[in-house]
């Protein structure tokens, strides 16, 4: 789905007006607020990436906030023409850095804030609040604001009018002043949530002031240090907050297309011999296989005995209930197309050995390409019983994956997701 | 290798949607329904944890019952499920409230409204409101005006009504209680359930028909010789007689579930996944269907009624020996009917519907028939080679068979019928759901999507508008034929079929 423009420009208004301003213009028509009844989402845009790009003049204006296929491409080729290493992310403050040395502060236009997914925007969102930061640390906030009330085609009386305010400025500035701005304009009525659309390394001192109150938390763990991540994984889960992880939510297909090969009742004793696990992952950041690897040790009763870190990548040790041990490997595998999202599992083989004759036993492959697949088929793997299934990852974008989360979810923390941090977090404090 | 129970990995991966909180009020709620089928149901998604915590039930009857012993007669009737789940029981058991009502009074529907007030203020079910009429169908019309009088419906985005079926007993008035309800509420707001649409296997129609290239350039007149949809039962008329004797089976399963099964299974595709798109379809679908004789209606359906049978060690009483039925009913307990659909895709392939009780299997399907090979190239080890066939088991043992031709083993070319198996169980290892936990949730989510619009019940009941006028009018034109218990139903309901040289198939 393309993104979506407002209709109408936003007025640029003082910080100190724009809540007076819509409250005045939510009661102006009748007495009583015409809002939807729906949830206000905030969100973090920083667009570090696009900024820089456009600042560069590497492409062109404006920065609208959403990572587009210019974006992606042009990023890939100057990750490559650098000699970055290939398993860099799009969103690695290594690639910002880069090119950070060569911007011309020149105003291009911005307009962050302004353009919404449509699969965000047919939420009918109540006020959608934009937290634009600006690489000059002190500059100024601006904020502007707009209102709409898009034409439906559902019949009934719903009122789906919503806001749009932006607030953009240093990110010194965004602390001290807009964070306080944001407060006041939230609905005590309403669910509210924060989208974090950068990396949890960038501005922690917004982030933490975020967690400390009520809205429910949507993050991504493929963009920040693994320690980082799953410090406010831990953090959220102590204090009861709603959190989403939309690392979490791209394995989904990966949990799904494992889980399918075991409905057929028949398959189920695999499960009680599986003797080895290997993980593919897409770059070095491990903190996705750790996921996956912690849902399957925790649904199959599995305990965490031991790891280790080699130059190859990480060896981990589970042991089942009848004391057998359950060998895991994560292999971090570069490969020649960077990737948009670090650490992505790209393939996924469990052995189950249930006999010393190999053809009595069963092999399960799942990969993202056919390729891996084959990969993973090395090694004498054909002589046993193989089952196999090319899962493609993930292509929906960010905002398809919150909109979904927006649209299905109470907010809650998935249980299973919390299962999983508790040992992923076991797991990684033992490699340190 | 032994299988176990259920998959370790699948638990808790299903994503379910979340219902908002919610206050449920049956009304009827003393009667068989709410313990056989809602609290069960209910008591299912509290289980799979589909429920939210600011959650409320309250159970409505004119008996004059408190929260205990609501509470209590429910764990009563319920001791089988509760039995393996005492501890969930007992927190499930919370939500659980009774207020005596008389809908008719206008004081008892007053007195819930302020009971209901105090409810959601207790449980913070933020005013959302499912009212369920499980009462006789003649209090539909009345119960909804109540409801409206006392203002418990107003709120179109946060109260609705799920009404059981028969919605109506013809045309006429099933239009006229559709005038009355609107009147109280939108239609948005009104939940006709069918609790045959909440059935796994029916839902699968759609997704094996627009969720596969296979099927669709072959579901028409160009491929499809007949189709046949059976829903048959083992029991009698069992301790349901009252009803029974007014309704028959043409308006208690042919005019709902076997005609929604045909709608579902000969629609268009819709343009997207969407309620009001998939009902379109569906009432497009009903309109354009009719009776293939409709000037002659006897011609294109049969009545029946079962007789004694079973044997010595069981022996099964007539319909008319049953308690509480008529000596001389002419109620019919089976009903077999041909139907045809004017459209581009369904000219002249005759749909056949039969239901019946007392039959000798217990199921559900529907059975579509390929036209034949143009030539026979092969000689067939069965005297006629069998066309093909895709059978759809809505119950039991849900899932699918294909029938096709393959070389019978041997030296010479000759070919035999086998069958392609698909079976939830085999592949899923996990029984479905009931249709109501399904219906249920879906009515609380504000889904509508397995649920009939006034239209198209409005279009099942002109259906067969021929077949109830005449069975007012010139009953004599449309006899009842007994059949013996634990067959298949009257002869002349093969010879309805067999007219057109084609024979129902035997389960």
């Amino acid at each position: 789905m393309k993104a979506q423009l407002t209709l109408q420009t936003p007025l640029e208004l003082p910080p100190k007006e724009i809540s007076s301003y819509l409250d005045k213009l939510w009661i102006s028509e009748n007495d009583f607020s015409l809002g939807a009844n729906t949830f206000s989402l905030v969100v973090w845009q920083p667009s570090w990436l696009e900024q820089c790009l456009v600042m560069n003049n590497i492409i062109s204006g404006p920065i609208t906030g959403n990572l587009s296929q210019e974006i992606i491409k042009t990023s890939k080729e100057l990750i490559l023409e650098n000699r970055l290493p290939l398993a860099t992310s799009l969103y690695s403050s290594k690639l910002t850095d880069l090119l950070k040395k060569n911007i011309s502060y020149d105003s291009s236009e911005d307009l962050r804030g302004q353009f919404f997914e449509s699969s965000i925007s047919t939420l009918n969102p109540r006020r959608l609040i934009t937290l634009a930061p600006t690489f000059e640390r002190d500059s100024e906030l601006k904020t502007f604001v707009s209102a709409y009330c898009p034409l439906s085609d559902d019949t009934s009386d719903q009122t789906i009018c919503g806001d749009l305010v932006v607030i953009r400025g240093g990110t010194q500035s965004i602390y001290s002043e807009g964070l306080e701005l944001v407060n006041n304009l939230s609905i005590d009525d309403l669910p509210s949530w924060l989208w974090w659309n950068g990396s949890l390394d960038d501005s922690p001192e917004i982030f933490d002031s975020f967690c400390e109150g009520g809205r429910r938390l949507i993050i991504d763990t493929a963009n920040g240090s693994i320690k980082r991540c799953l410090d406010i994984l831990n953090k959220a889960l102590q204090s009861n907050k709603a959190i989403n992880d939309l690392n979490w939510v791209r394995l989904k297909s990966w949990r799904e297309s494992l889980a399918m090969i075991f409905d057929p009742p028949p398959r189920r004793a695999i499960l009680e011999h599986i003797s080895d696990i290997d993980i593919d992952i897409e770059g070095d950041h491990i903190i996705q296989a750790l996921f996956l690897i912690s849902w399957i040790s925790d649904k199959l009763a599995w305990k965490f005995e031991k790891i280790e870190k080699n130059v190859h990548g990480i060896k981990a040790s589970f042991r089942r209930g009848n004391g057998e041990e359950i060998k895991i490997s994560i292999n971090p595998l570069p490969l020649g197309n960077p990737s948009i999202h670090s650490g992505q599992v790209i393939g996924l083989r469990l052995i189950s050995k249930i006999s010393k004759n190999p053809k009595q036993n069963t092999c399960i492959i799942l990969g993202s390409e056919s390729a891996e697949c084959t990969r993973l088929e090395a090694g004498g793997m054909a002589d046993m019983h193989l089952i196999e299934e090319v899962v493609p990852n993930s292509l929906s974008a960010s905002e398809t994956d919150v909109s979904q989360l927006l649209g299905s979810s109470r907010g809650n923390t998935s249980p299973l997701f919390e299962n999983a941090i508790k040992i992923a977090r076991e797991i990684y404090e033992a490699i340190d | 290798m032994n299988s176990s129970l259920s998959n370790p990995l699948r638990l808790g991966l299903r994503q379910e949607r979340v219902i908002p909180p919610q206050c449920l009020v049956i009304f009827g709620a003393s009667g068989d329904l709410t313990h056989r089928k809602l609290i069960p149901a209910l008591f299912e998604l509290f289980l799979q944890r589909r429920l939210p915590s600011e959650f409320a039930i309250v159970g409505c009857a004119r008996r004059p019952w408190d929260d205990d012993e609501f509470r209590a007669k429910m764990e009563y009737k319920l001791e089988k499920q509760i039995s393996q789940n005492e501890k969930e029981w007992v927190n499930f058991s919370k939500y659980l409230f009774y207020e005596p009502v008389d809908l008719q009074k206008e004081d008892d529907v007053i007195k819930l409204a302020s009971r209901l007030a105090e409810i959601d203020k207790d449980q913070a079910t933020h005013g959302n409101r499912t009212f369920y009429l499980s009462v006789s169908p003649n209090f539909y019309g009345s119960g909804c005006k109540a409801l409206k009088n006392a203002g418990l419906i107003n709120d179109p985005k946060k109260s609705r009504i799920v009404i059981e079926k028969p919605f109506g007993r013809d045309y006429s008035s099933a239009k006229k209680l559709n005038r009355i309800v609107q009147s109280c509420a939108h239609e948005s707001q009104i939940y006709r359930i069918d609790h045959y649409l909440g059935k796994e296997t029916v839902q699968n129609i759609l997704v094996l028909r627009f969720a596969n290239t296979i099927f669709e350039p072959i579901w028409n007149r160009n491929y499809i010789s007949n189709v046949q949809i059976t829903s048959s039962e083992i029991v009698g008329v069992e301790d349901r007689a009252g009803y029974y004797e007014t309704s028959g089976a043409l308006r208690d399963m042919l005019q709902n579930h076997l005609t929604q099964m045909l709608a579902v299974t000969a629609m268009e595709p819709p343009g997207r996944f969407d309620p009001e798109a998939i009902r379109n379809e569906k009432a497009k679908v009903l309109q354009a269907s009719k009776l293939a004789d409709e000037d002659n209606p006897w011609e294109c359906c049969i009545r029946g009624q079962y007789e004694e049978g079973g044997n010595n060690a069981n022996p099964l009483k007539a319909y008319r020996e049953e308690e509480g039925v008529n000596i001389n009913s002419t109620t019919e307990t089976y009903i077999a009917a041909k139907v045809f659909i004017d459209n581009w895709r369904w000219q002249g392939v005759p749909f056949y519907l039969r239901t019946g009780k007392r039959l000798p299997k217990r199921l559900g399907e529907i059975v579509l028939t390929f036209k034949d090979v143009p030539v026979h190239l092969f000689e067939s080890t069965i005297i006629n080679p069998a066309p093909n066939q895709l059978i759809l088991r809505i119950q039991p043992n849900e899932g699918a068979t294909f029938k096709f031709e393959v070389k019978s083993p041997g030296s010479g070319m000759r070919s035999r019928p086998v069958e392609m198996e698909f079976s939830y169980d085999e592949s899923f290892g996990e029984p479905s759901d009931e249709g109501y936990v399904r219906l249920l949730a879906d009515s609380m989510l504000g889904d509508p999507t397995l649920f009939t619009r006034s239209d198209e019940v409005e279009a099942a009941w002109k259906l067969y508008t021929p077949l109830i006028e005449l069975m007012e009018n010139a009953p004599w034109k449309l006899p009842i034929f007994k059949y013996e218990s634990k067959t298949w139903g009257p002869p002349e309901a093969d010879q309805l079929l067999s007219k057109d040289n084609i024979f129902w198939r035997r389960p």
